[in-house]
């Protein structure tokens, strides 16, 4: 077990025009279940790749404990991977799968089948044992490859969108086994996956990534309150935070006529142009109309629990959508225009050219 | 193939002879009765075929069993009596196994030869990047082109300045030369076709590049391995021009040759000329027969995951 340390590591793939991931500064404590998450393309999965070997790393240094890792090769680095498509070895045994590396490293055979069968356990592989891949369904593909990273006990387990390829019901029962597992084993785990909803629910800390940078590391909760910037607070969040323009004018933030609600910090800092986020669920309906933001129902998402509410409303002169979470159902219908208004803390104002947070 | 052909006229068929037929009726039915024969005229033209490729060999199979009076008096005829002389006579004879066995060293030196070197050429085509790769794989394709019969003259001279003239490294060598192109062309796409994530996969579990190469990019490309193995050797065994330039005493002939000589030596005897043919040719078929499915199964490629 160990911490991974990523100072200043950067990767410039050949050829391209900008390095993939500039430079990276992460540090991922003993035991931590870290997700990397962003769009595609982000840098993500390079830096995981970094950490695991399989990219070379052009620049920086990356450590696991107080080893310096950048220039060993994957085998010396006491990782294990899981991959997207489980990588499994077509042609041998589950058995033979969770082995293999216990085998080369020259585990005598005796504890090597001892260590296969505790980790078959775990997962619930025992009867499949003999079996070879190709006659296994995906989800049993995949906790193969996790038995496969479980039997070297090492010292970082690095994930590579591991549930993508489940279909979507496995991919919630796996999470939540994956999630339990790492907690079980104690094992420091980098997770990388484009899915918030994955990030949110399994990390200890969540790193968000655009364009090779790190937006914001933080806990799950902590993203979703405070967003550190306009990327974080779009990407994290489902349905996403409404994000509005707006224009500050004497430490007050108008939307048209609607006055939006800000706490003390932003009407101190903000000024010309900004962008004004509230989440769905913060809205709040004005019982009396004319107060508050007008929106125009185009769309009603009845899921039961509650509703979502999409409609339009007129924001400096262009008309953008705004959901609204409402509780009660069936009392607004499409066509409808209701006002909606909500309270300062939960209105995070961003500097629009900048994209930084300007509220507390 | 029959299951395809027959689905036509069944569904023609099916309306009359049941009379009023429900709506879903129409509709062939999977497994409720298994076809078994198809169209006839399908069945007429795969026998046409049949007969053409087969029947050369069952005449010269078949004539080995009689008499030279026999095959003079009725040339399509069938045994009658069955005669086993003739490939007692060549069975026992020093010659046949003397030029059976420089068949067989020739033809599993050859193989040997064409699959070791083969796998670790397409290997390096298909999984390493440098320099010229393109033109490499290029230059191995270009050899399908270039066949031993059109080279045979450059080749002798070759051989002979090695000084292999008379010696069976003599066709060893090239036939291992002219092997190359085609293992290399059936080779590369499947060890191409192994993901990189397994290569990954392995290197994180500790396997070196030569490790990956015996213990992953070896048993997934088997069936291919197993093909072209199978290929080089009926090619070899069934050589004829080359071991006609290279070898001169009759000691080093292989096969091809010794039913070349043996035809000359015993053109009166038909029967005897036919049995000693059919023994030379059989190994070849026997292979082919017992590994044709694994053939055909390795040149539709692929690695499954």
């Amino acid at each position: 077990m160990a911490s991974i340390r990523f100072e200043k590591a950067q990767r410039w793939y050949p050829g391209a025009d900008a390095p993939a991931v500039p430079g990276i500064d992460l540090e991922i404590r003993d035991g931590e279940f870290m997700v990397l998450v962003g769009p595609s393309g982000c840098g993500k999965s390079t830096t995981l790749r970094m950490l695991a070997g399989l990219e070379a790393v052009n620049e920086g240094k990356i450590f696991i404990g107080d080893r310096d890792i950048t220039a060993l090769p994957p085998k010396d680095r006491d990782i294990a991977m899981v991959f997207q498509n489980y990588a499994l070895y077509p042609h041998m045994s589950v058995e033979d799968n969770m082995a293999f590396a216990l085998k080369i490293a020259k585990v005598p055979a005796q504890q090597r089948k001892q260590r296969v069968r505790e980790a078959a356990e775990m997962l619930g592989l025992t009867e499949y044992l003999q079996r070879k891949p190709k006659a296994l369904s995906g989800g049993q593909r995949q906790r193969v490859a996790m038995g496969r990273a479980i039997v070297r006990s090492p010292q970082v387990f690095c994930m590579d969108e591991p549930l993508s390829n489940l279909d979507a019901k496995m991919r919630v029962q796996t999470r939540t086994d994956i999630a339990k597992l790492q907690s079980d084993l104690g094992t420091t785990t980098v997770y990388v996956t484009h899915d918030q909803v994955e990030a949110m629910t399994m990390g200890d800390r969540v790193a968000v990534m655009n364009v090779g940078e790190l937006q914001q590391v933080d806990t799950p909760l902590r993203l979703y309150d405070h967003p550190d910037n306009l990327f974080v607070a779009g990407f994290i969040g489902s349905p996403q935070m409404n994000l509005m323009k707006a224009v500050a004018v004497d430490g007050k933030a108008k939307i048209g006529d609607y006055l939006v609600p800000v706490d003390p910090a932003s009407q101190r800092k903000m000024s010309g142009k900004v962008t004004v986020g509230v989440r769905p669920e913060a809205w709040r309906l004005t019982s009396d109309g004319g107060e508050g933001l007008p929106i125009t129902v185009t769309l009603v998402e009845d899921l039961g629990a509650d509703s979502f509410i999409y409609g339009t409303s007129e924001v400096e002169g262009t008309p953008s959508t705004v959901i609204v979470r409402v509780s009660e159902r069936g009392r607004i219908h499409k066509g409808d225009v209701i006002h909606v208004t909500t309270d300062p803390r939960n209105v995070h104002v961003f500097d629009t050219n900048s994209g930084e947070r300007l509220s507390d | 193939m029959s299951a395809a052909t027959s689905g036509v006229p069944s569904l023609r068929a099916r309306p009359a002879r049941h009379g009023v037929q429900p709506k879903h009726g129409v509709k062939p039915k999977h497994g409720d009765k298994p076809q078994k024969w198809g169209n006839p005229g399908v069945y007429f033209i795969a026998l046409l075929f049949i007969s053409v490729s087969v029947g050369p060999v069952l005449y010269i199979i078949l004539g080995g069993f009689r008499t030279n009076s026999q095959i003079t008096v009725s040339p399509a005829g069938l045994p009658n009596p069955w005669v086993f002389s003739n490939y007692i006579g060549v069975l026992k004879s020093v010659t046949f196994w003397g030029e059976f066995a420089n068949s067989v060293i020739v033809g599993v030196a050859t193989t040997a030869g064409v699959v070791v070197l083969g796998v670790m050429v397409s290997f390096a085509l298909a999984r390493y990047e440098f320099r010229l790769k393109g033109a490499t794989y290029s230059l191995f394709a270009a050899g399908l082109m270039f066949p031993l019969v059109v080279a045979i003259t450059p080749l002798f001279i070759i051989v002979k300045d090695l000084g292999l003239i008379d010696s069976l490294t003599g066709i060893i060598i090239p036939q291992i030369a002219f092997g190359l192109p085609t293992t290399v062309i059936i080779l590369t796409p499947f060890l191409r076709a192994i993901p990189k994530d397994i290569e990954e996969a392995a290197a994180i579990d500790g396997t070196s590049r030569l490790g990956f190469f015996f213990r992953m990019a070896i048993p997934l490309a088997l069936p291919g391995v197993i093909t072209v193995a199978i290929l080089a050797f009926i090619a070899s065994w069934n050589n004829y021009i080359l071991p006609l330039y290279v070898l001169n005493s009759q000691a080093n002939y292989t096969l091809p040759l010794g039913v070349q000589q043996f035809s000359s030596e015993y053109s009166q005897d038909t029967a005897r000329v036919l049995a000693f043919t059919s023994l030379s040719m059989m190994p070849a078929l026997i292979f082919f027969g017992f590994f044709q499915r694994r053939i055909v199964g390795g040149l539709t490629g692929a690695v499954k995951g």
